[in-house]
């Protein structure tokens, strides 16, 4: 058993936990804790030092969208995202609630409207007074220094004022062809120049103490604030619960518009004269229709964050498996080719080095010819074109190390092969490829790790709905939440890729056969 | 005319101007179900004569002939043991047969073909072994599989390049037994390159010394007359196994030195030059 755990471990690259293992099954304790503070320990010390130095930076700097996030902000920048998701498929579900399902989950919400809402204005009184009571500590700051500044700015325009009709006086005497003279002026009026610049300059830094006085910042008022904040979220979510339970509701809409039709049907049925009649008819059948499209309606769900971690995961194999399908085909011809090996390096070297940045557009307008409308078509065209754009940059590595584990078979092998003189396909699908399959397989490993890269990039150009454009839309909104969204997306992208990479290294040890260690 | 015939063959590799012989003008001819053991230096050119020999490098000059055809490309009926032992190591030890067998006696039915391989698997005494890959085996088992390997496929000749080189003192003396016990049950013509004398007296029914390369040939023939089945615990004491044995160690070494002095100088010669005394003046 516990060798089984631990040549599971080996095999999924984890061996970092084999220490642990080892420790609980009893083995050596002292060597085993020394192993863990090593491996484990050092680690988690590595991790806290970067979570301590972020935490200190990061109010350092000041941008256009508020202080750069600390870790506990990106923590509640996450929980809020989490929380949207989890209430938008909550609204999903109670869209299409019926019966006494529907009934249970409206008293609930009720009850819950019940309970917030004097919670609600509670938190809005005790907020509304702390307002009133900061705004007047603050008046009561301010207002003598406003007094000061308002005299100071006084003095300073009626100070220039006199300079200024003392030099206009002055020049009315000047002499006319003078230059010494006229050169005395001209010193006169920079010096008056700058002692304006410098009177101005007093004001200004006399002005922003008063801001800062204003901007002063008072802790309970803030917590209240954002609890208060917390409930009216709550409440507005609940309210548009209440509305998708009761009115917005899928089944109530079709009950309500079926009573409806049998109005309409009894109309149809009375109804005399030839035009009353048609119309009645119409009336019929036009409400028919419209409860047929009610029936077929879903709830629209915005694309949270989640749902576009799933789709650029889905995107990534796409691509992941398109580039794979043309790279190790391609790369077992030019490993058994040297001809096909001298006619595809030119095309290697060029493209190869290419940046995904240059792809995208072009494939974006390739595939946007070939799919003519977005919206019905079977593959969204900037999803395609995400993927092929991963597709192309990924592709090279499995390329090339297809090619090198092909060309590089053991002679003795080819030799039993030529001994038993085995056909094409056969010496291929016997030999060469099972012989090729762990190069190949790192190939694949590093292709997906560069697809994943990529695939971030692609979906922000070409805002395929993904990670990508996550990214994208939260820079754009550019608020203080927003800002500290993108560093989840951070910790999102390079947990996934973590986790493709040990999936990758998992495939790669089950068929590498001669138990070559894969690096960690 | 013998079974297997090699008539005044010539190979050498590299270009023109740089040319390396390694073999020439070799002669040899092996009767059916003969033991022939092939005996020279380490870089003297055996692996090229096997390589000839199963079809896998086509001479320069002269022609091998088996059963009186030519030999132009290699087969399953020129079975080969190489020394590394060739297996896939992707494939268990029965895979590895299989692939020989199911190419071979492709008419064989799936019952049919798995007996024909336990059969061989039995023989090379490795039915416990029967599902592990190469990978999991010793270097003496790795050579029994490739032996087996070799010997499903009934080959005409069985060619055997240092079978048993790279494996340790008491193993090979194993596998030499089992060999001899092998080739007894399983009469057909053998060729085996070695460099052990020992080996050599012990199993073959003929010794045939190749002189030192570069451009080696075959030399005279030395029969080994000693009745089987052999002993090897009494071989040691035996005076006529003691006086073949040493007759071709000293053909072997006198050739040796042979072609060391024979050997062209093409080294710079020095002057002669001696350290000045400074205190003597």
């Amino acid at each position: 058993m516990k060798f089984k755990i631990l040549k599971a471990l080996d095999v999924a690259g984890l061996q970092v936990f084999d220490p642990v293992v080892r420790l609980i099954c009893g083995e050596n304790p002292p060597e085993q804790f020394r192993k863990i503070l090593l491996f484990i320990g050092i680690p988690i010390i590595t991790f806290l030092i970067f979570i301590g130095i972020w935490t200190y930076l990061a109010p350092r700097h000041t941008t256009k969208a508020g202080e750069v996030p600390t870790p506990g902000v990106v923590k509640n920048a996450a929980d809020g995202i989490w929380v949207f998701h989890v209430r938008e498929n909550q609204k999903a579900e109670d869209f299409l609630l019926e019966g006494p399902a529907r009934e249970k989950a409206l008293a609930g919400v009720q009850a819950r409207i019940a309970e917030l809402t004097p919670l609600a204005s509670a938190a809005r009184t005790k907020l509304g007074e702390l307002e009133t009571a900061s705004k007047s500590q603050i008046d009561q700051q301010v207002g003598p220094l406003q007094e000061k500044y308002n005299a100071l700015r006084k003095q300073t325009r009626a100070d220039e004022k006199a300079r200024e009709e003392a030099l206009i006086a002055q020049a009315d005497s000047l002499p006319i062809g003078d230059a010494k003279a006229r050169d005395a002026f001209l010193a006169k009026v920079s010096e008056h120049e700058v002692k304006s610049g410098t009177e101005k300059q007093a004001l200004k830094d006399f002005k922003s103490t008063i801001d800062a006085a204003y901007a002063d910042k008072f802790p309970e008022m803030e917590s209240v604030r954002i609890q208060y904040n917390a409930y009216e979220e709550e409440l507005q979510y609940l309210s548009k619960r209440l509305d998708y339970l009761t009115e917005g509701n899928q089944s109530v809409k079709i009950s309500e518009g079926q009573s409806e039709l049998v109005d309409l049907q009894s109309a149809f049925l009375t109804a005399e004269g030839g035009k009353a009649t048609l119309k009645a008819a119409e009336k019929v059948l036009k409400q028919e229709e419209s409860i047929a499209r009610i029936a077929e309606s879903s709830y629209s769900r915005p694309w949270t964050f989640p749902r576009q971690i799933v789709r650029s995961v889905a995107c990534v194999f796409v691509g992941f498996f398109i580039g794979s399908a043309i790279a190790i085909p391609l790369g077992v011809l030019c490993g058994i080719s040297r001809v096909f090996m001298a006619a595809l390096t030119p095309l290697i070297a060029l493209f190869k080095p290419v940046s995904p940045i240059v792809w995208l557009p072009i494939v974006f307008i390739i595939v946007g010819g070939f799919i003519s409308d977005p919206e019905t078509a079977f593959v969204h065209p900037a999803f395609l074109s995400s993927a092929i754009t991963v597709a192309l940059c990924s592709l090279w590595p499995t390329l090339v190390n297809t090619a090198l584990g092909v060309a590089s078979v053991e002679k003795d092998h080819i030799n039993v092969a030529r001994v038993l003189r085995l056909g094409f396909f056969s010496r291929l699908f016997k030999i060469v490829l099972p012989s090729a399959l762990p190069l190949i397989f790192a190939g694949l490993r590093i292709s997906l790790g560069v697809g994943w890269m990529v695939l971030i990039a692609a979906e922000l150009l070409c805002s395929s709905e993904g990670i990508g454009k996550f990214v994208w839309d939260m820079f754009n909104n550019g608020s203080s939440q927003t800002f500290a969204q993108m560093f989840v997306v951070v910790f999102v992208v390079g947990v996934i890729g973590l986790l493709l990479d040990r999936i990758m290294i998992v495939l790669q040890r089950s068929v590498s056969f001669d138990g070559a260690p894969t690096a960690i | 005319m013998s079974f297997l015939e090699m008539e005044n063959v010539s190979v050498g590799f590299g270009l023109e101007g740089f040319r390396t012989e390694v073999l020439r003008d070799a002669s040899l001819s092996v009767e059916e179900n003969e033991f022939i053991a092939v005996i020279g230096f380490s870089g003297s050119g055996k692996s090229t004569l096997v390589s000839m020999l199963t079809g896998l490098l086509r001479p320069d000059k002269g022609v091998i002939k088996l059963k009186g055809k030519e030999i132009t490309r290699p087969g399953p009926h020129l079975g080969i043991v190489f020394q590394n032992y060739s297996l896939l190591p992707w494939l268990s030890v029965y895979g590895n047969i299989e692939l020989a067998a199911k190419k071979v006696f492709p008419e064989y039915s799936k019952a049919q073909r798995k007996e024909h391989i336990e059969r061989y698997i039995e023989m090379v005494s490795l039915t416990p072994a029967r599902d592990k890959k190469p990978g999991e085996l010793s270097g003496g088992m790795r050579q029994r599989v490739s032996l087996a390997r070799t010997l499903c496929m009934q080959p005409e000749v069985l060619i055997m390049d240092e079978p048993l080189s790279a494996l340790d003192a008491l193993t090979r003396a194993n596998l030499q037994d089992e060999l001899v016990r092998i080739w007894e049950e399983d009469k057909r013509t053998v060729v085996m390159i070695t460099n052990d004398v020992d080996e050599a007296v012990l199993l073959a029914d003929r010794i045939v010394p190749l002189t030192m390369g570069p451009a080696a040939t075959l030399a005279e023939s030395f029969p080994v007359t000693l009745p089987r089945p052999r002993d090897r615990t009494s071989l040691n004491t035996n005076p006529e196994f003691k006086k073949l044995r040493n007759e071709i160690i000293h053909f072997m070494t006198a050739m040796n030195k042979e072609a060391k002095m024979l050997r062209v100088d093409r080294g710079l010669s020095m002057p002669d030059v001696k350290p000045f005394d400074f205190t003597a003046a």
